[in-house]
């Protein structure tokens, strides 16, 4: 069972330790970001093939037309599958209580702008601590915010460049210069934000295994997101939802 | 009265080596070549050349087998290489293909000539020019030979490529009849060789772009460099080797069009003009199904990237540029080229780039000092602890 195996990660198994866990991610989220994840990757390979420098190119000898071939498939796979991920995951926002859950907590609200110069003056040393985040805080708004706006600009360039037939030239020449400078800024974003999130910051060098376990640690939590952890201790149906009951031997995190 | 004497023996002497070298060379010559002129008596030897005012050297040997398996192994050498009646050939005259070669044309019985061809090519954009009309720089166009390089020496192929076995079998039906085996080769070769590309679609590009991409050359021309060609789809799967990838002569040189006979886009005829855009895209007629479903509003768009014409219209102080002739000459071309509406979509495509670029610049950058700023106080908040 693979539901079996994410969920047991040493994280959860750790329970009889005494410490208490916290649902970040559930399944369907984790899942979710898995196919994200791998369709991201295929496509950044496919797609940036086509911007190789010719001595490059030329390295694939008398198969290259074969590579290119299999690159244009799995391109369009891999876009295929993420724009039905990006319609699955509006309608798990609408309809699914968890996705409504986490799309009221994911809304911007003006306490992201106060939290925004209260990090700033806290990384300025003007401030001891960093203001008190809720489940999600502004970087995370922002970084979901692009990833919507980039995975619409993208399907959406995607498409009119795969029916190029039916559109102006014009229209494919924007398209073009849309589909390769948002992926180009996309990739540098993931690179530059996300990666430097889950990898290279201190203590989650070298990779937070949430995404794969779904699961944070209390003191973890309580840090990181203080106005949160007060909420789900505050209310116990919160409590349901958020924190993995100790002794339960079963999936806390798939309650959703 | 004595130094005629010694004239007249001497011209003796040599008319005797003369006599007896070719009696001693005729029985081995080869029965390859026919070669009445006996021209293969010096240019047999490989060593035979010379180095020209240049400094380049000029090789003057002939392969006789290479030759004789080539497209023109069956001519005299006289019939191109006018003027070689003296020796040493100082009255040379330079090779015209649009000569008659005294070869009969079977189908009309007429002597053979590539005259028509090179009336065309004479009429096109490669052409001179003639009258008010003649090109500037002359020295800059093509001639026959810098495409056609070495059509001679090659090895029969054919549609089917490499396969000798196949090649074998085939020829082999056409020497039942046509007993030489040469004979049947040079023709099978140049059947075949009309039945398909010769060169790749790399090759092609290649060739175009020796003289299209060379910006100092082109301006003189009042053209742009066609480096352009290579920001196109097209060009990446030409890179990537694709069967069919659309090279320079897919679009200029479509089905029912002569290669000698390429126009400029404003020409009526040129395929790559905008009334004919949407059968050159769906190449129509072709084996190939191109853009097969192209609409008026795809085919009418732009194919290369804009370049330098472009920009140069684009900007605003055009005079800065017009004391140099050779800009001014672009500029001027372009005028009559890019439509107001071209020049729209280049802007436009122009300011989408630039907002792009900025954008990337900013949102990197100050996510780049945000997450420096993170990382130094993670580890403040850590050593405090």
């Amino acid at each position: 069972m693979i539901k079996k195996r994410w969920f047991s990660r040493s994280k959860v198994d750790a329970k009889s330790d005494g410490h208490k866990y916290f649902v970040r991610l559930n399944f369907n989220e984790r899942v979710q970001h898995m196919i994200f994840l791998i369709c991201f990757i295929v496509l950044a390979i496919t797609g940036f093939m086509l911007k190789l420098p010719e001595d490059i190119v030329q390295k694939f000898g008398s198969a290259r037309d074969i590579v290119f071939f299999y690159r244009g498939i799995l391109h369009r796979t891999a876009g295929t599958i993420m724009i039905l991920v990006s319609l699955y995951h509006v309608f798990y926002l609408l309809f699914k209580k968890a996705g409504r859950r986490w799309l009221l907590d994911m809304l911007p609200k003006f306490k992201d702008l106060t939290d925004m110069i209260g990090t700033m003056l806290y990384y300025l040393r003007i401030k001891d601590k960093h203001p008190e985040y809720d489940r999600f805080y502004y970087k995370q708004k922002l970084e979901y915010g692009a990833l919507i706006a980039g995975a619409t600009l993208m399907s959406l360039t995607g498409l009119l460049l795969w029916t190029e037939e039916m559109w102006p030239k014009f229209l494919l020449d924007i398209a073009t210069i849309v589909h390769g400078m948002e992926a180009i800024l996309a990739c540098l974003a993931i690179m530059v934000w996300h990666m430097y999130e889950v990898h290279l910051r201190p203590r989650k060098f070298p990779i937070d295994n949430l995404w794969l376990t779904g699961v944070i640690e209390e003191e973890e939590l309580r840090e990181e997101f203080p106005l949160h952890y007060k909420k789900i201790m505050a209310d116990p149906e919160l409590k349901k939802v958020y924190l993995v009951p100790e002794h339960d031997e079963g999936d806390a995190s798939l309650r959703t | 009265m004595r130094f005629y004497g010694l004239l007249a023996v001497k011209s003796l002497v040599l008319a005797v080596i003369f006599v007896i070298l070719q009696v001693a060379i005729a029985p081995a010559q080869t029965d390859v070549v026919t070669d009445t002129e006996n021209c293969l008596f010096c240019h047999r030897y490989p060593n035979m050349g010379r180095y020209d005012k240049s400094g380049n050297k000029r090789i003057y040997y002939v392969n006789e087998k290479l030759f004789a398996s080539s497209v023109h192994g069956k001519l005299r050498c006289k019939s191109c290489h006018a003027g070689l009646d003296e020796i040493p050939h100082t009255n040379v005259k330079k090779v015209d293909c649009s000569s008659s070669c005294h070869i009969k044309e079977p189908s009309t019985g007429k002597e053979f000539s590539h005259a028509n061809m090179v009336d065309k090519f004479r009429a096109s954009v490669h052409g001179e020019g003639g009258g008010s009309k003649a090109k500037r720089y002359p020295e800059d166009l093509p001639s026959c030979k810098y495409c056609h390089d070495n059509p001679m020496y090659r090895a029969p192929r054919g549609v089917w490529g490499q396969s000798e076995a196949l090649i074998n079998e085939t020829l082999a039906r056409c020497m039942g009849c046509h007993t030489s085996s040469q004979w049947a080769e040079r023709f099978y070769s140049h059947f075949t060789h009309r039945m398909r590309k010769r060169r790749s679609q790399e090759e092609i590009v290649a060739l175009c772009t020796s003289c299209h991409e060379d910006q100092e050359k082109m301006a003189r021309h009042g053209l742009e460099s066609i480096g352009t060609y290579k920001d196109t789809f097209h060009w990446i799967q030409v890179q990537y080797g694709v069967k069919d990838a659309p090279d320079c002569i897919s679009c200029h040189i479509p089905v029912g069009y002569s290669a000698h006979d390429i126009r400029p886009r404003t020409d009526r005829i040129s395929p790559i003009n905008m009334d004919n855009r949407v059968k050159t895209c769906s190449n129509q007629g072709g084996v190939q199904s191109c853009h097969p479903g192209a609409t008026t509003q795809f085919a009418t768009g732009r194919v290369h990237a804009y370049g330098m014409k472009a920009q140069l219209l684009a900007r605003q102080n055009q005079s800065d540029f017009m004391e140099d002739e050779s800009i001014s000459l672009v500029i001027e071309r372009a005028e009559k080229d890019l439509s107001k509406k071209e020049l729209f979509h280049y802007k436009v495509l122009r300011l989408v780039k630039l907002f792009y670029k900025i954008l990337i610049a900013f949102v990197i950058g100050s996510m780049l000092i945000h997450q420096g700023l993170d990382y130094v106080a993670s580890k403040r908040q850590i050593k405090s602890r």
